[in-house]
């Protein structure tokens, strides 16, 4: 039996690790990429604390955070398709309009 | 019939709302202007024929005040009555304005034929006029006349700039405007008091008890000399004078109006009703008779060296309003000075209204007069006339009536109310020597009047014949001659029944036989006095200004006036009004402008530096701040994660620590 500590010290690594992506690539794919990470991150806390408390919510909501994330990506890169086509670029670096 | 009263304001005031109504409607417009004038004509006819009927049943009923009141708005400790309150004093004024102001409106269709389309206005701002007058009049508290007071002032202003596109015309009227409001902030302080003291401004209930009225003689004492500065400035005393000849910029017949029945009138006949409230208060009594004699007398030499012939009438208003003061304050001063005497009577008041009676009809026939020979001769110049007795004799002849009345011609109107006021001031000048001086001031004051008016007669209608001038039309002739009776007449008034201190008087009032009165005016040595500086004054100006058709050159008898120096020194002083105007402009332009200057200094340092200091703070910080939006989407990650760590720490860590739980 794996301890509970050990999944949650797991997952905080995955978000730290995606947390990290996140704030430090420029390319807009490789960003999703790492918000995906920083999800499953939430699912493993999810999944372990539902084995640990004998709750079936906490797989059930993992289901629906899998299911969003999908959703997510589907949006995510139709957008970067979308910004791809209009300006040539989908480095983040690039797209400074809001700039001071 | 006194129930009906409330109908005199309302005729005038219907008219102005149809005249404007219509006047403004554009297919009506055109067939309007004509009509118009007839229009204002009924309306201010009606409201004269009901005033002179509701005179006629006060002056025949039991002297008793009559009022009529409804609830106008209610406080939580008071309300406040508005009404009607008629008694001798409202329904002489009710004559008053009633007879003059229908002869000047009918005078007006004639004079003011050639003026187009802006007669709507004119005949609206008359019939306005007229009606806030006979609002003033029959009011029955001080609010209300005081609401109909500032109406009357709206309607001066717009009726002296009539013709609001001659600069001259908007600036008299903007000074008349100013200069009268000066009074009026303290006629309002006067009703401040008086509200204050009392809880009320009815007159029914501020007159009903002298005792109460005596316990706060202090506030009385302030509160009385607010409202005769209210006064000051309506009646153009001094040193409020100054608009008043400004004044002359207007139509003729708006000046006669405002000379004659509504706009100076309102000043003494305020003076006249807040008379209860005066006797308490003999330190205002001897300001209003010092400041009336002083103004009769200043105003009396001003309109010596006039040569506007407009002017000269204007002067003249200011001086004869000055006489009614005098003997107003006069008489009040005595009803003081007689304590607690029951058989008290308030001579000076009797005399003061008589002669406002009087000259309003003698002024209004000058005014009109004066409007007719300008109407002809297109100048107000005097200089420049001349020789228009053969022209216009019915003008001449009927402003001659006008000039002997007012000169104090023994048996014309104007005599036998100057010579009460004489008599009233003489009669204090044995107890208080201020009043004897006044006295002698008046008595010069009356042979000046008699000089300048004959003088104004002489430089107009003497003088070789010019034919080019012509006589009124009949619509302008006829005011003139029903002005010309009455200008004679009118002094006959003094012995209609019981005589006419027993319609208008204030305290008790002795009966008196009309031939003992007669006798005893006729024998009186002030009377003799009186008559003699009026003669001298006719002659000495026939003298100098006697124009005999046969010369083309003016004669140039007054020359030595100019020549010698003392003298011209004099008229120069006169001529430019005693330098107050340009006291006024240097008071104006130099010490206002300082405050002005620093008042301006004031706002752009401490104001806008303020402001702009504030606005500047913010501008900076958010051109600081607005660094934080790099646009990479990196930088904004970051941001929310930070944040969302130093939430943890806060509230896992920095919470608990000191002691909070959640």
């Amino acid at each position: 039996m794996i301890p509970l500590l050990h999944y949650v010290l797991f997952s905080s690594a995955l978000l730290l690790i995606g947390g990290y992506g996140v704030v430090r690539n420029r390319n807009a794919i490789v960003v999703l990429m790492s918000i995906e990470i920083m999800l499953t991150a939430a699912n493993i806390n999810f999944v372990a604390f539902a084995e640990f408390w004998h709750d079936m919510g906490g797989q059930v909501f993992a289901l629906f955070v899998i299911a969003i994330a999908a959703a997510e990506v589907a949006i995510g890169l139709a957008i970067l398709l979308s910004l791809y086509k209009q300006r040539d670029t989908i480095e983040l670096d690039m797209l400074d309009l809001l700039r001071w | 019939m006194l129930e009906q009263a409330w109908l005199i304001p309302t005729f005038p005031i219907a008219a102005f709302l149809l005249i404007i109504v219509c006047g403004r409607f554009e297919p009506l417009r055109s067939k309007f202007v004509a009509s118009g004038s007839w229009l204002a004509l009924l309306g201010v006819g009606m409201s004269s024929a009901v005033s002179l009927l509701v005179a006629w049943e006060v002056f025949t009923g039991d002297h008793s005040p009559y009022e009529d009141t409804w609830t106008w708005f209610e406080g939580t400790t008071f309300s406040f009555e508005g009404g009607i309150y008629l008694d001798g004093l409202a329904a002489l004024m009710l004559v008053v304005v009633g007879m003059v102001s229908f002869l000047v409106v009918m005078f007006s269709i004639g004079y003011m034929a050639e003026e187009g389309e802006r007669r709507i206005r004119y005949y609206a701002e008359i019939c306005l006029f007229v009606g806030v007058m006979h609002g003033l009049i029959i009011a029955n508290s001080f609010l209300l006349l005081f609401i109909f007071w500032e109406l009357v002032g709206l309607c001066s202003y717009l009726l002296i700039g009539f013709w609001y596109e001659k600069p001259s015309a908007a600036s008299a009227a903007k000074k008349a405007f100013l200069v009268t409001r000066v009074g009026d902030v303290f006629l309002l302080f006067g009703l401040v008091i008086l509200f204050s003291t009392f809880g009320t401004l009815r007159y029914s209930e501020l007159f009903a008890d002298p005792a109460v009225l005596a316990e706060h003689a202090t506030e009385l004492k302030w509160a009385t000399l607010c409202i005769f500065g209210g006064a000051v400035g309506k009646s153009a005393q001094f040193p409020l004078h100054v608009w008043l000849p400004d004044a002359m910029e207007g139509p003729s017949t708006v000046s006669a109006l405002i000379h004659a029945a509504t706009m100076v009138k309102a000043g003494v006949f305020l003076v006249a009703r807040a008379y209860p409230l005066i006797v308490h208060s003999p330190d205002t009594a001897l300001y209003i008779a010092v400041t009336g004699g002083f103004t009769a007398f200043i105003a009396a030499s001003m309109a010596l060296v006039m040569y506007d012939v407009k002017r000269v009438l204007a002067y003249s208003t200011i001086s004869q309003l000055g006489y009614m003061f005098l003997a107003l304050g006069t008489g009040a001063w005595a009803f003081a000075h007689a304590g607690g005497d029951a058989y008290a009577e308030a001579h000076g008041y009797t005399a003061g209204m008589f002669h406002l009676l009087n000259h309003a009809f003698f002024k209004a026939l000058l005014f009109l007069g004066a409007g007719a020979v300008i109407h002809s001769v297109h100048t107000q110049d005097m200089r420049e006339m001349g020789g228009l007795r053969k022209a216009m004799p019915f003008t001449s002849t009927t402003m001659g009536l006008a000039v002997l009345s007012i000169a104090g011609v023994p048996f014309f109107s104007g005599f036998w109310s100057k010579d009460e006021i004489l008599a009233a001031v003489r009669h204090n000048g044995e107890v208080e020597p201020i009043f004897a001086v006044l006295w002698m001031m008046a008595l010069a004051t009356a042979g000046m009047t008699a000089f300048y008016m004959t003088r104004l007669w002489m430089m107009t209608f003497t003088g070789p014949i010019n034919d080019k001038a012509h006589e009124a039309a009949a619509v302008m002739t006829v005011p003139l001659a029903i002005l010309g009776v009455l200008a004679v007449v009118s002094g006959f008034a003094i012995f209609i029944g019981d005589g006419f201190a027993s319609y208008v008087h204030y305290g008790y009032h002795t009966h008196q036989d009309n031939w003992v009165l007669l006798d005893h005016i006729l024998t009186a040595s002030g009377t003799h006095l009186s008559v003699a500086a009026a003669f001298s004054g006719i002659g000495l100006a026939s003298l100098l200004y006697y124009w005999s058709p046969s010369q083309t050159e003016r004669p140039d008898r007054a020359r030595f006036i100019l020549k010698n120096y003392p003298t011209a020194m004099l008229h120069r002083f006169l001529s430019e009004r005693l330098y107050m105007a340009r006291l006024f402009d240097w008071f104006g332009l130099r010490c206002w402008d300082v405050i002005a200057a620093a008042c301006n200094r004031f706002d752009i340092v401490i104001i806008d530096g303020v402001v702009n200091s504030l606005a500047d703070c913010s501008i900076h910080t958010g051109e600081r701040i607005r660094r934080l939006h790099t646009g990479f989407t990196g930088h904004y990650a970051a941001y929310s994660l930070g944040g969302l760590g130093a939430l943890v720490i806060m509230l896992r860590v920095v919470l608990p620590l000191i002691g909070w739980s959640p």
